[in-house]
């Protein structure tokens, strides 16, 4: 599956991601001769080398030229977005380097990546894009949150939001409407408020999730089968649920 | 990015690999800060110059560039390094640490780069004038030219800075533009007036707004406390630029009415110097960030003539550039019975995270250094209350 990004240094690779979640300092964060992370277990070497963004002190470039004298550089950097440390790393040590990808919620450890930094593009080998909406369902501060089954194939046993998937030719609205009407049937209106898209993995399948945000009016959910319970919850009770990938972060933003 | 034809024949390798890979870091950074185009710049001034900072990265770096023969094409000075280049044993900097610093200044200086090493240059190898498109490092030296002199440069990073001054050109975004040189907020400060005043009022400004562009009304800074509040506000935020009432060149191009007014008073200045002060005890007194001028040293030099150094515990630097030094002779004999006159080199970017714990300073910059980049405790007072630590 091909993502386009940004190209920031130009060049070719493929290799195997090695991901961080969180911005990366190369200066303390990666030890120069070597190749190892010190952030996280794991080493950089030849690996497709994913993060959201660079942090932390100018030197950080002159770590990422330390890496390709030592030969132990990353065959390329894929960021969210491009700071002025790890582009000129990149460009001194000729890294191939890519940003503005949707996300670093793309890949995952172990994917097996073609970057075409010179064309700004991505290939990641063998998943599956599925579209899917989420929605906030939302009375006086409190949302719906559903029960999924034990058995069910997508987070088992979690909580969720009013979330379903977009049929073919369908838009994420029109979806998240009738989502919402089947599983709870409430009838909604115009949305109150979007954010995303988000992106989360499940093994080789990358779910490109659209948010929305809904009054419920004073309509009171009946639940179809295919969840077992529902809920009114604020945040701070969310918090104490088993939850589904970033319900808590949809319903901060969206009930503060 | 629009390229001229020319740019665009560097960017593919046609005058050799060295101005190519510098092409490729200008477009690279002016991509990132969302530049249209490429600009011809009339100086630069790089940072990256210490052994200490860059490491054996930055030194293989200029290594290969050097060997790739990359030259500069525009004047361009050099920041401060990690020791005096001649008594580096007077700062206990080993026999390591002191061939690679020599090595690198050696490097710069095969590229066409002045090899006086000083974060004001400024006062003198290298004086941009009104309205210059420049590629500066050194956060108080750039925030110096953009605001005193009305030169135009970004915060450049030492890399970044070099690629500019070897092709003569850098990216046209940000404090190059009109429109981004506008004051975003106005600073009602009341000091004293004093160098350290400036300091702590710097120090203040950046912890109150970080970034932005302030307007200041009710002061009046020469050379000397411009200096301590450029280097004040780029350490305790990022501020690369501001504009002074009735002395900066750009300040009567702006109606600043409409913006938001932050008073810098007692309480302000209180608290800055508060964040600065975190010992009372020290083992080294150094003076001279950013490096001290002639007018400095003919001040410290008279107010410690006839005096004598009776605490033998501390240390105490004087740091400035060579040309000071050796213009100031006369006041150097009167301040070396205190302590040795360095040139060419700083607290911050000398090594001495090996031999103190507890430093003190005149400077707002350094205080705000001092603790994260060379591991020591440090107390910020003006220069006369440092010197009677040890009278």
């Amino acid at each position: 599956m091909i993502f386009n990004g940004r190209c920031i240094c130009r060049g070719k690779a493929k290799g195997e991601v090695i991901k961080l979640e969180e911005p990366l300092s190369f200066l303390g964060g990666v030890d120069g001769s070597t190749g190892d992370l010190r952030v996280r277990d794991g080493n950089v070497a030849g690996k497709i080398l994913v993060f959201p963004k660079g942090k932390g002190s100018t030197v950080g470039s002159y770590v990422m030229y330390d890496l390709m004298v030592h030969g132990k550089e990353p065959a390329a950097v894929i960021n969210e977005s491009a700071e002025t440390i790890v582009a000129t790393g990149a460009v001194i040590s000729s890294i191939p380097m890519v940003d503005q990808i949707p996300s670093v919620r793309l890949f995952e450890d172990g994917d097996i990546v073609t970057v075409d930094a010179t064309e700004g593009t991505v290939d990641i080998e063998g998943i599956v894009l599925k579209e899917v909406v989420s929605s906030v369902v939302s009375r006086n501060g409190k949302c719906i949150l559903e029960k999924r089954p034990d058995t069910n194939r997508s987070f088992p046993g979690h909580w969720s939001l009013v979330a379903g998937k977009v049929e073919e030719g369908e838009s994420p609205v029109d979806a998240a409407r009738r989502e919402i009407l089947e599983e709870t049937s409430i009838k909604v209106g115009e949305p109150l408020g979007t954010m995303g898209p988000l992106y989360v993995r499940e093994g080789k399948v990358l779910f490109k999730v659209h948010v929305f945000h809904f009054d419920a009016g004073a309509q009171e959910p009946v639940i179809n089968e295919e969840n077992e319970a529902y809920v009114w919850a604020d945040v701070g009770e969310a918090k104490k649920m088993k939850t589904v990938t970033d319900t808590i972060l949809v319903m901060q933003t969206f009930l503060g | 990015m629009d390229l001229t034809r020319e740019e665009e024949a560097i960017l593919n390798g046609e005058q050799g690999e060295g101005k190519q890979k510098a092409m490729e870091l200008v477009t690279a950074l002016g991509k990132i800060y969302g530049a249209d185009s490429l600009i011809d710049i009339t100086s630069a001034h790089l940072s990256g110059a210490s052994y200490k900072t860059i490491g054996d990265g930055g030194l293989k770096y200029l290594e290969d560039l050097v060997g790739g023969g990359a030259t500069v094409s525009v004047p361009s000075t050099l920041n401060p390094v990690g020791m005096d280049r001649t008594r580096w044993k007077e700062m206990h900097i080993s026999e390591e640490f002191a061939k690679k610093q020599l090595r690198i200044i050696d490097l710069y200086g095969q590229m066409g780069i002045k090899k006086t090493c000083s974060c004001t240059p400024y006062v003198g190898p290298n004086v941009p004038s009104m309205g210059d498109h420049v590629a500066w490092a050194e956060s108080s030296a750039l925030s110096f030219v953009n605001s005193y002199i009305g030169a135009r440069t970004n915060r450049e990073g030492g890399p970044g800075a070099l690629a500019a001054a070897i092709l003569g050109k850098t990216a046209n975004y940000g404090l190059h533009l009109d429109e981004k040189r506008k004051p975003t907020v106005v600073i009602d400060a009341d000091i004293d007036g004093s160098v350290f005043s400036y300091s702590l009022l710097g120090q203040a400004v950046g912890m109150a707004i970080g970034s932005g562009i302030p307007f200041f009304k009710n002061i009046s800074p020469e050379v000397e406390e411009a200096k301590a509040l450029c280097a004040a506000m780029a350490a305790s935020g990022s501020i690369a630029l501001y504009h002074v009432d009735g002395v900066t060149p750009e300040a009567g191009n702006f109606d600043v009415s409409d913006l938001e007014v932050i008073h810098i008073g007692e309480k302000e200045l209180q608290d800055a110097y508060d964040k600065l002060n975190k010992t009372d005890d020290v083992q080294l007194i150094a003076i001279g960030c950013p490096h001290l001028t002639e007018k400095e040293m003919h001040q410290i030099a008279s107010f410690l003539k006839g005096k004598e150094k009776r605490n033998k515990d501390i240390e105490v630097w004087f740091c400035t550039s060579t040309e000071i030094r050796e213009k100031c002779a006369e006041d150097v004999k009167i301040m070396e019975k205190f302590g040795p006159v360095l040139a060419d080199t700083c607290m911050v970017v000398a090594p001495i995270e090996g031999t103190f714990q507890r430093t003190a300073t005149n400077s707002a910059k350094a205080g705000n250094y001092l603790p994260t980049l060379c591991s020591q405790k440090a107390m910020c007072r003006d220069i006369s209350a440092l010197m009677e630590l040890v009278m």
